[in-house]
């Protein structure tokens, strides 16, 4: 993540802004559904899950956004982000239609 | 709290001075192993010490509160007091170690 | 790849901070004003009396005045008064009509009499309270900006905590007189001898607002009925609508008493009345927040306003419940005494600087880069404006706010607005002020500035108090002295700022200059 003494070159700054979006909205969507996991799995009443997910959410957001600016590059803060998100709405999924009866 | 303080305040000087750099600052000579450990476990002691005071006191709920600001309070104390007064530093852990029986009695 | 992730935290760290950091000051500052919102409002306005009272008498009286120019309000509010805050104070909630939100009214009594207290018209404390969190934005913007604000100021506590590699060594590290050297260790000295309080408060300000921000959860497990949800979740607000028929509301004494009966002795915070002059109205008596540190939502016990039964205990806490009850009650402060109060100031004036000394190092480490040229390149010219608009600036501002309090006469119309106008005006004008002197003088200036109107308060108190000199009113003298205290401490940095300590020249041995090397490195 060093950036070279001198000007900075424009593929910098659109990586730096690549991984600024995965962060802010990718993070955002990991936080969501992981609230939404939690609360679907928690073996709690709905309001106490619910609550509960809320709550963790935040902590979803943090490791995202670690995620987007500790990882090597631009792309892989996307495909770190959109695998986590695509894992937790497959959970997500499967725990709601068997709630479902 | 002011027990809790003095003990939080006396619990922080003493894990300042089990550090090398610390101790060479305030007392001019380098501890010896023993005496870092001893001063690492007293200081140790002295912040369960006050822990137990401040939830004595208080109760659970707001005690654990009171301790943390306690906490941070000496602290910050300590850490400023450091580079611009390191005897009186010393001194007032030392005098607060002796007045916090007074606290304890006033307390309980 | 230990030594990139501490680098790419490093790298976080410093641009959230930055980009952040001039808003998050701010959102500091007065939100540990706040904690003293009551003592700020009694000072603003000091023609309300400040005497023991008795809750039961003013209830009466509350009611009574009431019944006599509310009665057709959909809702009532009553606050009675306590040690902080000595005035009685009443609100009511026109006429609900389906789909709209009636208009609030709100009124200051006299707790002794019952009579309208005649006190100038002012935000007071709530200024600062309402903007910390709502930014003077229209809602629900600011809310989500601030809440934003403290997301990213999360990020920044947890990368600055990875980046401090040294943070048990250098735990009471502290070395004056060195430049840039002791602006770092302040900074990391009031970020981590106090970073319970960062991390409570900034972690609890985004539990605050989580079904705002976060509202997956509740729209999935209640299919989209948000309604449902805070009804479960603040069974106060789940009341009985009206039935249309006129009723008689019972006096609220003995219901008042069964409720403190109920909490073995629990101190009475806030009385709602839904549908005063129907039927079917209902009494909430909430329990006082500042009773436990843990902030019960639901505590409510309600009755039936007609016949003065007893409707519904709320039930225990559930353990999440409890956990954002936990937040929420840290956050706020409210059952904090006298010394856990200061404790709380003192913490947040920690956050506050901590915030300022970051942004002050993140431009003075580049301004070293281009001290040789004389010239400092456009985007550092701007950090410089705002780091100064945004810091001493702000101060300006709410020294301004307090003597607009006092010089504005009573009875200009739109009071309240003017002192919020004279707030943001000054801080404009000290954006400007910035924008056209040069660096240090306009810090010099500005600090100065501040100190004065900050000194100067305890004159001002004097010379426009309705009290006059001689007052036995501790809250309105502890006001004076920490305006005193802080003019005292705004002239220091003002005059540090205007001569600097070069840093003390000592040899510098090889080993040192390689040490202070790898430093730069690490920092970096």
């Amino acid at each position: 993540m060093k950036s070279n003494v001198g000007a900075t070159p424009v593929s910098y700054r659109l990586a730096v802004a690549s991984r600024v979006l995965a962060a802010v909205f990718g993070g955002y969507l990991l936080a969501a559904l992981g609230s939404v996991c939690l609360t679907l799995l928690l073996p709690t009443s709905r309001i106490e899950a619910t609550v509960s997910g809320m709550m963790a959410s935040f902590v979803f957001y943090l490791l995202a956004v670690l995620w987007c600016f500790a990882c090597r590059s631009a792309w892989r803060a996307w495909a770190g982000v959109a695998g986590a998100c695509l894992v937790l709405a497959l959970i997500a999924g499967l725990a709601y239609w068997t709630a479902r009866p | 709290m002011l027990l809790a303080m003095l003990l939080c305040y006396a619990g922080f000087v003493a894990l300042c001075l089990s550090m090398d750099r610390h101790h060479s600052d305030l007392l001019g000579r380098k501890a010896s192993a023993g005496r870092r450990q001893s001063l690492r476990l007293g200081g140790w002691s002295l912040l369960g010490l006050s822990l137990w005071a401040a939830v004595a006191a208080a109760g659970w709920g707001l005690g654990l509160v009171q301790w943390c600001a306690v906490l941070m309070l000496s602290a910050l104390l300590l850490v400023l007091l450091l580079p611009y007064g390191p005897r009186l530093a010393l001194w007032l852990a030392a005098l607060g170690l002796l007045a916090s029986p007074l606290a304890a009695v006033a307390q309980f | 790849m230990k030594e990139g992730f501490r680098q790419s935290m490093a790298w976080l760290h410093t641009w959230s901070g930055l980009v952040l950091g001039w808003l998050l000051f701010a959102i500091f500052l007065t939100g540990t004003l706040a904690y003293f919102k009551a003592e700020i409002s009694h000072w603003m306005q000091p023609e309300v009396p400040a005497r023991a009272v008795s809750t039961d008498s003013s209830l009466a009286l509350a009611q009574g005045y009431l019944q006599q120019h509310a009665s057709g309000a959909g809702r009532w509010f009553i606050n009675l008064p306590d040690a902080r805050e000595p005035a009685l104070s009443v609100m009511w909630q026109g006429p609900v009509k389906p789909g709209e939100r009636g208009a609030f009214m709100e009124k200051l009594l006299d707790p002794a009499t019952g009579s309208e207290i005649q006190a100038r018209e002012t935000r007071g404390g709530e200024f600062f309270y309402r903007f910390h969190f709502q930014l003077q934005m229209p809602h629900p913007w600011g809310r989500w900006l601030a809440t934003g604000a403290a997301m990213v100021m999360f990020v920044a506590l947890i990368s600055g905590i990875i980046t401090h590699k040294k943070i048990f060594k250098d735990f009471f590290t502290f070395r004056p007189h060195k430049g840039q050297r002791s602006w770092l260790d302040g900074h990391n000295a009031l970020g981590v001898l106090v970073l319970p309080f960062h991390l409570m408060i900034t972690y609890s300000s985004l539990v605050i607002f989580m079904s705002m921000v976060m509202p997956a959860s509740i729209l999935t497990a209640y299919n989209g009925d948000t309604r449902a949800f805070f009804n479960e979740a603040f069974p106060g607000t789940n009341n009985a609508p009206a039935a249309g028929k006129p009723g008689v509301l019972m006096p609220m004494g003995p219901m008042v008493e069964q409720a403190r009966q109920q909490w073995s002795g629990g101190r009475i915070g806030r009385i709602a009345v839904n549908n005063p002059g129907d039927e079917n109205a209902s009494v909430n008596v909430f329990r006082h927040s500042g009773d436990r540190v843990v902030h019960d939502f639901g505590s409510v016990i309600s009755f039936n306003g007609v016949t003065g039964q007893l409707l519904r205990v709320s039930p225990e806490q559930s353990l999440p419940a409890a956990i954002a009850g936990s937040f929420y009650g840290l956050h706020m402060g409210v059952f904090a005494g006298p010394v856990l109060r200061w404790l709380y100031f003192i913490c947040g004036l920690a956050g506050t600087a901590m915030i300022g000394t970051g942004l002050v190092i993140w431009l003075g480490k580049r301004q070293l880069k281009h001290a040789k040229s004389g010239v400092m390149p456009f985007e550092l010219r701007l950090v410089e404006v705002l780091n100064i608009a945004s810091m001493s600036g702000l101060v300006v501002a709410v020294a301004a706010f307090f003597w607009a309090n006092r010089l504005l006469p009573v009875s200009v119309a739109e009071r309240a607005d003017w002192e919020v106008n004279s707030f943001f005006m000054v801080w404009a004008l000290s954006l400007l002020h910035a924008a056209v002197r040069r660096g240090r003088r306009a810090w010099v200036e500005q600090l100065g500035l501040a100190a004065l109107l900050f000194a100067a308060v305890p004159l001002l108190d004097l010379l426009t108090s309705p009290a006059g000199l001689v007052t036995s009113d501790w809250m309105l003298a502890g006001f004076d002295l920490t305006c005193l205290g802080s003019g005292v401490f705004l002239a220091w940095a003002a005059w540090k700022m205007q001569h600097p300590s070069h840093t003390r020249p000592s040899p510098q041995p090889r080993a040192e200059r390689l040490r202070s090397l790898a430093l730069k490195n690490e920092v970096n």
